[in-house]
C-alpha cells in the first residue's frame, strides 16, 4: 500500500473513531447491564405472587380492558400483551390530550381483575434503556446514535484496511510487551479488532437498524397498512367498537397455530383508525422474532385482512435480537457481555494510541 | 515493500476463520434451537479463546 493511501485510511478512522468514541463508550457502558435486564429485573422486581382465583375461571379481554381504562378515565387503549408464564394481561393505554410518548402501563390478574406486580420496567433499568436508545431526546436522539453507528462502521471498515500495514512483519496474535506502551497498545488495539470484528459488525449494524425503528413502522403503516384500508374514511368511535374477545378468536382462526403476542388498538402506532390489529409469532426460533397482524374490522369484528409484514420490517424484527443477544440462554448473553468489555477496551486504547501520538508530535 | 513482508493470507487468514466462526455461530443460535444454543455460544467463543491464546503465548 502506498504511503498516501495508508495516510488517507487513517485520516478516515481517525475522524470516525473520535467523533463517535465518547457516544459508543456510553453505549457500551449502559449496553452492559442492559444485555441481563431479564435477570436483574428478575432480583430486583421479586415478588411473591399468586392469581387472585385459582379455579381457572378467567375474565374476558373486553372486562380486562374495562377494569383498566377505569383506573385511568379519559385514557384510551393502545395495547394490550399477554403474559408467557402467569394469567396476567398487560394493558398499555393513553390521555388522547396528554403529551407525546407518555403510556400509562398496567399488568392486570386475569384471574381477578386485580392489579399484579410488574415483572419489568424497573426504573434503574428504564432509566440505562433509554439513556442507550435515544439520550432522552426521542427521535432525534435515536437518529443521532444511529449516525454514531455507521461511523463505527466507517472505523470498523478502516481498521480493517489499516491491519494489513501494520501487521506486515508481525505474525497474528504478536504483542510486543517489551516495546513501549505505546507499541504495546497498539498491538492490543490491533489484537482486539480483529478477533472481534464479526461481534462488533453485527451489533453496530443491528442498532443503526434499531434507531430507525420509529421511521420504519410509520412508514408500513402510511404504505403497506394504508393500502388494506383504503375503503374507510371515519375512525371508529370508542362506543361503537365490537368486542375485543371476539375479535381476537377470528384473528386466531385466520392464522392458526401461531401465538397471540399482543393487540393494537384502533388509532395507535400499530394499527389504523378503523382495525384492532391482532399481532402473532410462529414457534421456531427464526419466527418467534416475526410477527404477523390480523386486521380485525372494529366495527363489525369481521376480519379485513392478514397483513404479512414487507421485508423492512422483517429486517427490524432480526435486527433485535441481534442486538440484544437474548436469543442464545445465559451463555450468549455473558459472550455478549465480555465481548462488549473487549469493544470498551478497544475503545480506550485507541483515544490512547491517538493522545500518546499528539503527544509525541508535540 | 522488502522481501520480509507478510502476504494478505498471512495477514487476514486467522481474522477471516474467527470472523467466520463468530457469524455461523451469531446466526446459528438465532435460527435453531437446543443444541444450537450451547454450539453458537462455543463459535462465538472461539474469538476469545483465540484472544487468550495470543495474550499468553504470543508476548514478547
Amino acid at each position: 500500500m502506498r504511503t498516501r493511501t495508508i495516510r488517507a485510511w487513517s485520516w478516515v478512522h481517525k475522524w470516525s473513531s473520535l467523533i463517535s468514541t465518547v457516544f459508543l463508550l456510553m453505549l457500551c457502558i449502559t449496553g452492559l447491564p442492559l444485555v441481563f435486564t431479564h435477570e436483574i429485573e428478575e432480583v430486583l422486581l421479586h415478588q411473591q405472587w399468586e392469581p387472585g382465583r385459582q379455579d381457572g375461571e378467567r375474565l374476558s379481554l373486553d372486562q380486562v380492558l374495562e377494569v383498566a381504562l377505569s383506573r385511568y378515565p379519559g385514557d384510551v387503549a393502545a395495547f394490550m400483551s399477554f403474559d408467557e408464564d402467569r394469567p396476567v394481561v398487560n394493558v398499555t393505554s393513553v390521555a388522547p390530550d396528554g403529551p407525546a410518548g407518555v403510556y400509562n402501563f398496567q399488568p392486570i390478574d386475569q384471574t381477578s381483575g386485580e392489579t399484579a406486580p410488574p415483572v419489568s420496567g424497573h426504573p434503574v433499568m428504564e432509566f440505562l434503556l433509554q439513556l442507550h436508545t435515544d439520550l432522552f431526546l426521542g427521535l432525534p436522539g435515536m437518529l443521532f446514535l444511529g449516525a454514531m453507528g455507521v461511523m463505527l462502521v466507517v472505523a470498523l471498515v478502516s481498521g480493517v484496511v489499516l491491519y494489513a500495514p501494520f501487521m506486515r512483519r508481525l505474525p497474528f496474535g504478536a504483542v510486543r510487551a517489551s516495546k513501549s506502551a505505546r507499541t504495546r497498545w497498539l498491538d492490543y488495539h490491533n489484537l482486539l479488532g480483529a478477533v472481534t470484528l464479526a461481534w462488533v459488525l453485527v451489533v453496530g449494524v443491528t442498532g443503526v437498524v434499531n434507531t430507525l425503528a420509529t421511521p420504519i413502522i410509520a412508514f408500513w403503516k402510511d404504505t403497506a397498512l394504508k393500502e388494506l384500508t383504503v375503503a374507510y374514511d371515519t375512525p371508529v368511535a370508542v362506543g361503537e367498537r365490537a368486542s375485543l374477545d371476539a375479535a381476537v378468536k377470528r384473528a386466531q382462526a385466520a392464522l392458526p397455530g401461531m401465538k397471540l403476542q399482543f393487540v393494537a388498538f384502533p388509532g395507535s402506532d400499530y394499527s389504523t383508525a378503523h382495525h384492532y390489529a391482532v399481532f402473532f409469532h410462529g414457534d421456531t426460533p427464526l419466527t418467534t422474532h416475526m410477527t404477523t397482524p390480523a386486521l380485525i374490522d372494529a366495527r363489525t369484528g369481521e376480519l379485513a385482512a392478514v397483513a404479512p409484514m414487507p421485508w423492512y420490517v422483517k429486517t427490524l424484527s432480526l435486527s433485535q435480537p441481534l442486538h440484544f443477544g437474548d436469543y442464545g440462554g445465559l451463555g450468549l448473553k455473558i459472550l455478549w457481555a465480555v465481548l462488549d468489555i473487549a469493544m470498551i477496551v478497544i475503545l480506550i486504547s485507541g483515544l490512547y494510541l491517538w493522545l500518546a501520538r499528539r503527544k509525541k508530535k508535540a | 515493500m522488502s522481501r520480509k513482508d507478510l502476504g494478505l493470507l498471512a495477514i487476514f487468514g486467522a481474522p477471516i476463520i474467527l470472523f467466520a466462526l463468530s457469524l455461523i455461530g451469531l446466526i446459528g443460535a438465532l435460527l435453531e434451537d437446543g443444541q444450537w444454543d450451547g454450539l453458537g455460544a462455543a463459535l462465538l467463543g472461539t474469538p476469545l479463546l483465540v484472544l487468550a491464546w495470543a495474550l499468553i503465548r504470543r508476548r514478547r
